[in-house]
């Protein structure tokens, strides 16, 4: 048997928006959904969320151009992962799909590339200050707001930012790659995150108001 | 380890850290520098955020049949992970560079090279190599230029040249025909993690000839 601490149901928020893909659940809805694997080993919710990411894993693995009977075992993989460690999971930090992105990067530079990813330890440095009991809805409605300026970003910024996550090459293939100089793909780089930072921005100044 | 770096990674050298696209030699000392920056921790969260929005955005691509059937069977047989106890770092080594070191700072076992300094390899793959380097006060490193890209962060100690002053924390970044003299500041040794992605360039003869032999 497993020995978890009886943890009260996550309460599910009924989002105040719905963003333009009505079939998608809320980060909201897919954080509580991890709550509920780590509190009680809750297989539905882990179904739900099967559901939801692994075909997302599948094709982020097939972006990086990894055949498709390995992008499929990977993404299994990877929500078997969340399984195993769905306790370590922390809202304030990350939202699940964050949280699944670093699993199933780690994961693909594990098998694809073989190599290990050096990751920061947790315990490495002093806890950032105290987060807010809503720090978890303030990511989730980030995570909504990274979405939307992404969708609003020039193609040729969108382009460099997505290759940066969906290409397995330093930059300076990138820049070879669509036969730009190497310094184009940086200012592009440096204006797409000067734009989603001034959308995460505005809404602190908006909730200072 | 509450430093206030002042040479910080660029934005694309942490989206390239983020994406997963930087190499592993590279990843370490991003990562290392991580352990020393608050605000480089903050900058790489937002774009782990950026990768949970476009894994978001993609469109799915529908698992075999029987795909969550074949995962459902697999739980029950699956402990939770639980993180490995770690021995504790005596003279605060971050965990990611212990892990590659086998051990803290304090236990390396230094391969010198002259009086002054010394070094020891931590990672190659092809050109790419990420190295321990320890320098005693005042030590120079030669003047050089780049084959590659140069990573230099301070561990212990600090150093100086032409472009400036780097204390614990502090990552330099040097590329091709830009030249400089690194010199250990006075006061104690002088301990750098390095990455390169090509050769260095010495000036002096001696150096040319020598530097081949240890791999730099």
């Amino acid at each position: 048997m497993l020995a978890y601490a009886p943890i009260l149901p996550i309460p599910r928020r009924k989002p105040a928006f719905r963003l333009n893909l009505p079939m998608m659940p809320q980060a909201q809805e897919l954080n509580a959904l991890l709550g509920r694997v780590a509190a009680m080993r809750d297989r539905a919710a882990f179904a739900s969320l099967f559901a939801h990411f692994a075909p997302r894993i599948k094709a982020y693995l097939l972006r990086l151009g990894a055949p498709p009977a390995l992008a499929e075992d990977l993404a299994q993989e990877a929500l078997l992962s969340l399984w195993r460690k769905a306790h370590l999971f922390d809202p304030a930090k990350a939202s699940a799909a964050t949280w699944l992105f670093t699993i199933a990067r780690n994961l693909r530079i594990d098998a694809i590339r073989r190599e290990r990813r050096p990751e920061l330890d947790p315990e490495d440095f002093l806890p950032e200050p105290a987060l807010g009991a809503d720090d978890g809805l303030a990511l989730a409605d980030d995570e909504a707001r990274l979405r939307a300026a992404l969708k609003e970003l020039p193609a040729d910024q969108i382009q460099v930012v997505e290759l940066s996550f969906f290409a397995d090459k330093p930059h300076s293939e990138i820049a070879a790659q669509l036969d730009i100089p190497l310094g184009t793909v940086k200012s592009r780089l440096r204006l797409a995150m000067a734009r989603l930072r001034r959308a995460l921005d505005n809404k602190s100044s908006g909730d200072a108001t | 380890m509450s430093l206030h770096p002042a040479h910080h990674p660029s934005e694309e050298l942490l989206l390239a850290y983020a994406g997963g696209g930087a190499d592993e030699a590279t990843s370490l000392i991003v990562a290392t520098h991580l352990a020393y920056c608050a605000a480089c921790r903050l900058q790489s969260r937002t774009m782990d955020a950026l990768g949970g929005s476009l894994l978001q955005d993609l469109s799915p691509v529908p698992m075999a049949g029987g795909a969550l059937d074949a995962a459902l069977a697999k739980l029950d047989g699956i402990k939770p992970f639980e993180r490995a106890a770690r021995p504790v770092s005596r003279d605060g080594t971050p965990a990611v560079l212990r892990s590659y070191i086998g051990g803290d700072l304090a236990d390396v076992r230094w391969r010198r090279v002259g009086p002054q300094l010394a070094y020891v390899p931590l990672l190659r793959r092809g050109a790419v190599a990420a190295r321990l380097l320890r320098g005693v006060a005042g030590a120079e490193t030669g003047p050089h230029r780049h084959g590659g890209l140069e990573y230099t962060l301070v561990l212990k100690g600090g150093f100086s040249d032409e472009t400036g002053t780097y204390a614990p924390g502090d990552l330099q970044v040097m590329e091709g025909d830009a030249r400089h003299n690194p010199i250990a500041d006075p006061g104690g040794d002088c301990i750098n993690l390095a990455v390169t992605t090509g050769p260095l360039k010495f000036e002096r003869l001696v150096q040319k000839i020598v530097a081949p032999w240890f791999g730099f």
